[in-house]
């Protein structure tokens, strides 16, 4: 039996309705457990003057693939410029918005992340993926299946295909990838851009299929509904960052038409067309939006100042913007049937209008949508900005003086722009436990993650109470992963590897012939070549699979 | 897979290692330790894939027979003391990559895949300026007019046209047009492209960068340069494809490899202005792909590595494996698809290698690896660079993988 008591910190544990409980937290054989369940002589880590939470989860983070591993490619002057010191439990990697594998873990394991989930898994990429994610240290992982480009599917919409069918496909396309929640990326509007289609509103007809972004979409809401994922569909809606697209997330939360949507990088669908430049905050009425509905939830995706790059399946969006590149050079790809990724390098500048603005509208919707157990905390890592920049999020979140300091060195038309003065709300230390703990696992389905009662995995974290809640959030006191201890003082002290999540809801075997059809006719190759196997994942140790209502 | 009466056991749908195409229907003969391949493979992997019913050798340390766990002491000895490794060949699959990687961390040296000059002429263009690439399925069902530039790729990528270009694909409303620049295609290559339009453009020799500097500047809409040959039918013909291809094997590409690349994808960059375009940048052999995708998931460089004090730096010329072999003290090198020689040089050699390797000189350390595929199970990319393939176990001849034999030499460094 392997125990540990972590005693004399202040439990803050929203979940189980702890503001600052003064208890000890006790973790035997890697699950949290009654205060007397630990052996006298389990190892005791001092607390006093601590914040002992969950560990943290990321529901959004660009962390492996191939469109990863083109940006690092890509920003060869940022790997070159940092590297990661050799350790006893380092890997030799760098890199801040491209970090390597190895680092990405080190990075977000320092500051009490133990739990970061791939918000674009491209099925045609998924092995390489799952490959490199197994390569990341310290965190569990996961990947959500990027679906409503792929031709297979709008075919099935295009040609009438029952929602059971698609819900076949859907679980069949799960179980081949092994991931756990569907994303969608611009619904139908990558798939038309290889037919050369420009752009795609939500009621636009693609041209090949005749399917239009609103249909995808509520097809596959219905068919996560009806296979019971945990996990909402997870929508990066169309006009990625157009002025004006507002409109477009207004009529996409309508069209959700009360079931559950989950909206990803808000923040870059909340704009409007007013003022000189056209260009304004739409994030009044989208948080109105928020309020109003509560199937809807939404993380914002955050715009931090700095060098950083772009990386999106949205190639239709990521070629509009490739002339705004910096430095100048992008790469583009269409795949496999399937979808697509654009990489842009981008530097966001607090002193341009239009960046400025972002990084207002991002916290303006933080600020202004009311619960926090419907809005993440993310940056959409890498793109807008590092997830190493998050300490500096909280704080502008949590401190109204140091936001008012930050915000007085934008660019002054953004300041004419932006309402955000007028806000007076802070967060509270509860609400950074719910937007970065308790509501990530909720709105996953992750039942023992986010939380500290009894049962729940033993990811613990204590954080130096701290007034600069930046220097608070960017080192943790102590980190346990499944009751182990790997961070101590800010420090990596021993190196563990974490499980990946997964779905696999059943299906009417008859997908299985149809799969193989499609995939010797169109794809050029075989469908069982295509599907991976259990022990592709971390060598068949480390996964985790979820129930869902039609289970297997 | 099927017991046949001669006792020997019949596997279908192989995924093949070697080329990077991803062929998945080959066949396998296997008995005992000897291996046929039957139908579904090109002649080429057949060779490759070919196993007498002789036994794997030893193990060898300075040419005398020893079991393996000697060997693999020897080599971590020799390591322990080396001043300036290179580790080179990197014929492996991905867990064989990720532990010479660590190894290398550890001990110090160069990292570089043999198949890797064409990956630089590549690079040059990608990751200097990027560009819009494409794959296998896009390729078959929707590129209508597809241009080989340079010399025919099928030479290296067998079974390309079959598989790529097909006659009929999903979007394609008549005949997929194939036009080869500056390159002649194959006999075979023919034979494969039957219901295409096949048309050949012929280049001048060493003319390939100007032939294609003249087609960016016709597509683009610049003023034209004169010069032979006529590229304007071409031109146009790019212009009003539906999705056009520019397909190249950086590999068999000259000198000016980069020049050609960075022309052909400027012309891929104007024709998307107002139509569709890709590129598919075919890369090498023998996981080189997935070789450079673990080296930039572990390092953040696309290999040519330099490891000192734990850390990696990248450096094209520096650590290609010709310019650390004119320093290094020990080569060790890895081939694990086949019976590939080591680069001739003055260092001591830890060959890491397919059984059937036959040496110029005795390596100090041989160790006789399993191949990916047919030994053990594995992982492998696709030449177009998005695509992983699974590999499978078809025979035990009692030989271990790349990463069990690094791994050990790793966990025996003092």
């Amino acid at each position: 039996m392997s125990a540990v008591r972590i005693t004399n910190g202040k439990v803050l544990d929203p979940a189980n309705g702890e503001a600052a409980t003064l208890r000890d937290v006790v973790v035997v054989d890697g699950r949290v457990a009654a205060a007397d369940a630990a052996p006298a002589n389990a190892e005791t880590i001092d607390a006093k003057g601590g914040i002992v939470m969950a560990g943290a989860i990321d529901i959004h983070s660009h962390i492996a693939g191939g469109k990863s591993n083109i940006s690092r490619l890509l920003m060869s002057e940022e790997q070159r410029a940092i590297r990661e010191p050799k350790g006893e439990f380092c890997g030799c990697g760098g890199g801040l918005s491209t970090m390597t594998a190895h680092a990405t873990g080190c990075r977000y394991a320092e500051m009490g992340y133990t739990a970061v989930f791939e918000p674009a898994m491209v099925a045609s990429n998924a092995r390489h993926m799952h490959a490199e994610m197994a390569d990341i240290p310290f965190l569990d992982t996961g990947g959500y299946l990027v679906l409503g480009n792929d031709d297979k599917l709008l075919d099935f919409i295009a040609t009438g295909a029952s929602q059971q069918e698609v819900n076949d496909y859907v679980a069949w396309m799960l179980a081949a990838t092994k991931t756990m929640a569907i994303k969608i990326v611009n619904p139908g509007g990558i798939n038309a851009f290889k037919f050369n289609q420009r752009k795609l509103d939500l009621d636009e007809q693609n041209e090949r299929y005749g399917v239009t972004p609103r249909k995808v979409l509520q097809t596959l809401v219905k068919a996560v509904k009806e296979l019971g994922l945990a996990h909402p569909i997870h929508l990066h809606g169309c006009n990625l960052g157009v002025p004006g697209n507002e409109q477009t997330t207004l009529d996409t939360i309508a069209a959700a038409e009360g079931l559950p949507l989950h909206l990803t990088h808000v923040q870059f669908h909340s704009y409007g067309t007013e003022g000189d430049r056209k260009f304004s905050s739409g994030a009044a009425k989208i948080a109105e939006a928020v309020n109003k509905n509560p199937n809807i939830t939404v993380d914002v995706g955050q715009v931090m100042f700095g060098q950083t790059v772009t990386a999106s399946a949205d190639l239709m969006s990521q070629y509009r913007n490739r002339g705004i590149a910096t430095p100048k050079r992008w790469l583009g790809m269409d795949m496999e049937m399937d979808a697509a990724c654009g990489i842009v390098p981008f530097e966001y500048k607090d002193k341009n209008f239009v960046n400025a603005l972002q990084w207002a509208i991002g916290l303006e919707l933080f600020l202004l949508i009311e619960d926090p157990w419907r809005v993440f905390l993310t940056t959409d890592h890498p793109n807008g900005g590092p997830f190493t920049t998050y300490p500096h999020l909280i704080k502008l979140l949590m401190d109204r003086s140091f936001r008012e300091e930050q915000f007085a060195r934008l660019n002054k038309a953004a300041r004419k722009a932006s309402n955000l003065l007028e806000i007076k709300r802070e967060y509270t230390l509860e609400e950074i436990a719910i937007v970065t703990r308790a509501a990530p696992a909720k709105i996953l389905g992750l039942t023992d993650r986010g939380h500290l009662g009894a049962g729940a995995v033993g990811d613990v974290v204590v954080y130096r109470e701290d007034k600069d809640r930046e220097a608070m959030f960017q080192k943790a006191d102590y980190v346990l992963k499944d009751g182990r201890v790997i961070v101590k003082d800010g420090e990596i002290v021993d190196l563990v590897y974490g499980r990946t999540h997964q779905v696999a809801p059943d299906y009417d075997k008859s997908m299985d012939s149809k799969m193989d059809r499609w995939f010797d006719e169109a794809m050029g190759y075989k469908a069982k070549t295509f599907r991976l196997s259990d022990d592709e994942i971390r060598g068949g140790r480390g996964t985790v699979r979820h129930q869902t209502v039609r289970a297997s | 897979m099927t017991d046949q009466a001669s006792g020997g056991v019949t596997h279908e749908d192989v995924v093949c290692p070697f080329c990077g195409l991803g062929c998945d229907d080959a066949t396998l003969k296997v008995s005992g330790e000897a291996v046929e391949a039957g139908e579904g493979v090109c002649g080429r992997a057949a060779a490759l894939f070919r196993r007498g019913p002789e036994p794997a050798p030893s193990a060898r340390v300075n040419g005398r027979d020893v079991p393996l766990d000697v060997a693999v002491s020897a080599a971590a000895e020799l390591l322990a003391g080396a001043r300036s490794p290179a580790y080179a060949g990197l014929g492996a699959d991905v867990d064989g990559v990720r532990a010479i990687l660590k190894l290398a961390a550890k001990t110090g040296g160069s990292v570089d895949h043999y198949a890797s000059p064409g990956l630089y002429k590549n690079l040059a263009s990608s990751q200097r300026k990027g560009w819009i690439a494409t794959t296998f399925a896009e390729v078959r069902n929707r590129c209508d007019l597809f241009v080989v530039v340079g010399p025919d790729p099928s030479k290296a990528f067998h079974q390309l046209y079959s598989r790529v270009t097909p006659k009929t694909g999903r979007f394609l409303t008549g005949p997929r047009k194939v036009v080869f620049v500056g390159g002649e295609p194959t006999a075979e290559a023919k034979a494969q492209l039957d219901g295409s339009t096949v048309e050949t453009i012929p280049v001048p020799d060493s003319g390939l960068v100007d032939a294609m500097s003249r087609l960016q500047a016709l597509v683009a809409g610049q003023a034209p340069v004169a010069g032979a040959p006529d590229l304007a039918p071409l031109a146009e013909a790019l212009k009003s494809a539906k999705y056009a291809v520019l397909a190249w094997s950086a590999s068999s590409l000259g000198d000016d490899g980069d020049l050609v690349v960075e022309r052909a994808v400027s012309v891929v960059d104007a024709l998307n202005v107002s139509t569709r375009a890709a590129c598919l940048p075919l890369s090498g052999k023998d996981n080189l792909t997935g070789a450079y995708h673990v080296s930039l998931w572990t390092t953040g460089f696309p290999l040519r590595l330099g490891f000192r004090d734990g850390v990696s730096e990248h450096d094209q010329s520096a650590y290609s494996t010709e310019a650390a072999l004119e320093d290094a003290d020990i080569l060790v090198w890895t081939s694990a698809f086949r019976p590939e020689k080591p680069p001739s040089s003055d260092a001591q050699i830890i060959a890491i290698a397919h059984p059937g390797t036959e040496f110029e000189r005795e390596p100090d350390v041989f160790i006789p690896v399993g191949q990916p595929g047919l030994d053990h199970a594995g992982l492998v990319f696709r030449a177009d660079s998005v695509v992983g393939l699974p590999l499978k176990k078809y025979r035990d001849a009692g030989l271990k993988s790349v990463a069990e034999v690094v791994t050990g030499i790793a966990e025996a460094q003092p």
